[in-house]
């Protein structure tokens, strides 16, 4: 068990593009277990990326069955290894939070659809289409491994009278 | 959006801001209802401890900013909120959308003094109008962090790339993240 402290903004490897993992050695496996063991001590966390727990590698791990938007359609618990996203589709307001931007929340629209490919942690490379809260969720993480935070990617501060947006 | 100004309606800004309590709105909207006033646009919102609030008031003439400024005042006695009448010109009633390109502007960074100043006034020198504009404080007390999200109309002939740039320089000058993209809605 190795719950690690969250990696808040100013921090810099926050802003960095993370590497990708070349080989999956006991480093990388550890650096799961880290990933997974901070996601479940976080309260209402559904993901971690490698960075929020400094360190600067394309690992994340998703988990979003036990929140109430996404329990009814999820894959489970996802160790991401670089992640890829093959193609999106659709798009959805949702106000986001982040553990390492604390206190403050933003209005995100991402796509709600897309299409995954990753390496998982005994070196398949899995491919899923994923959809909804999940697929926000690994959007959010996977923007992590680029440096990107949500408070780049807020979409809205009001709704005017004529915006119409679609909600899924 | 309000409509254009009709000759038989006298227009208000009126300004309301106080400590925060349970029906600040329902005792403004009361007076409002009770002398007839219709609320054609407001924004409401709450800014550290207090809650502000904005609203563009319309009434049929003949009808004074005096009569306003009574109510409220009996109204707010001895509560801790301010409120403020303001008259509107002709001008000032039509909402004037605006006519360039949409974008959202985000800024955060360590806090320290001059980060809205700096990144409006490079703005306003490029014609940039700002519609929308938001602040917080984040953070750690031993580490704040100043967050600045605004929405903003580019002027004809000036793209998000072009207003990328411009802020470009500000990135180091002000230690802070910007990131600048297009929000302009579409019809569907």
């Amino acid at each position: 068990m190795a719950v690690k402290p969250i990696v808040v903004y100013p921090d810099p490897i926050l802003k960095q593009v993370c590497a990708p993992v070349q080989a999956i050695d006991d480093e990388i496996k550890q650096l799961i277990e880290d990933l997974v063991d901070t996601m479940h001590a976080g309260p209402g966390s559904v993901g971690v990326a490698a960075p929020q727990i400094g360190v600067s590698r394309r690992v994340c791990v998703i988990d979003v069955s036990k929140n109430r938007h996404g329990k009814e359609n999820n894959h489970g618990l996802l160790l991401m290894i670089n992640p890829e996203i093959v193609a999106k589709s659709g798009g959805a307001v949702m106000r986001e939070g982040c553990m390492s931007v604390p206190d403050y929340t933003g209005d995100v629209e991402r796509a709600t659809e897309l299409t995954l490919r990753f390496t998982e942690p005994d070196g398949n490379v899995r491919e899923f289409d994923a959809s909804g809260f999940e697929a926000v969720a690994i959007q959010h993480e996977m923007d992590h491994l680029d440096g990107f935070l949500f408070l780049d990617r807020i979409a809205s501060l009001k709704t005017g009278l004529f915006r119409r947006k679609s909600y899924k | 959006m309000n409509l254009c100004r009709k000759p038989n309606l006298a227009h208000f800004a009126v300004t309301i801001i106080g400590k925060d309590r349970t029906g600040i709105v329902a005792d403004t909207s009361e007076v409002l209802f009770k002398l007839g006033c219709n609320v054609e646009d407001s924004s409401c919102t709450m800014l550290g401890g207090e809650f502000a609030m904005i609203l563009i008031v319309s009434h049929e003439k003949p009808f004074s900013k005096k009569k306003l400024e009574e109510e409220f005042a009996a109204k707010t006695a001895g509560t801790g909120l301010s409120a403020f009448v303001r008259t509107l010109k002709d001008d000032e009633v039509c909402y004037q959308g605006p006519e360039g390109e949409l974008c959202l502007i985000s800024v955060y960074g360590s806090d320290k003094p001059g980060i809205v100043y700096r990144i409006t006034r490079e703005l306003a020198d490029r014609g940039v109008s700002i519609t929308d504009l938001n602040t917080k404080l984040i953070g750690k007390p031993t580490e704040p962090v100043y967050v600045l999200v605004l929405e903003a109309a580019l002027p004809q002939g000036l793209t998000v790339e072009d207003a990328s740039a411009l802020l470009e320089k500000l990135k180091k000058e002000l230690s802070v993240e910007i990131s600048v993209r297009l929000i302009t809605p579409v019809s569907l």
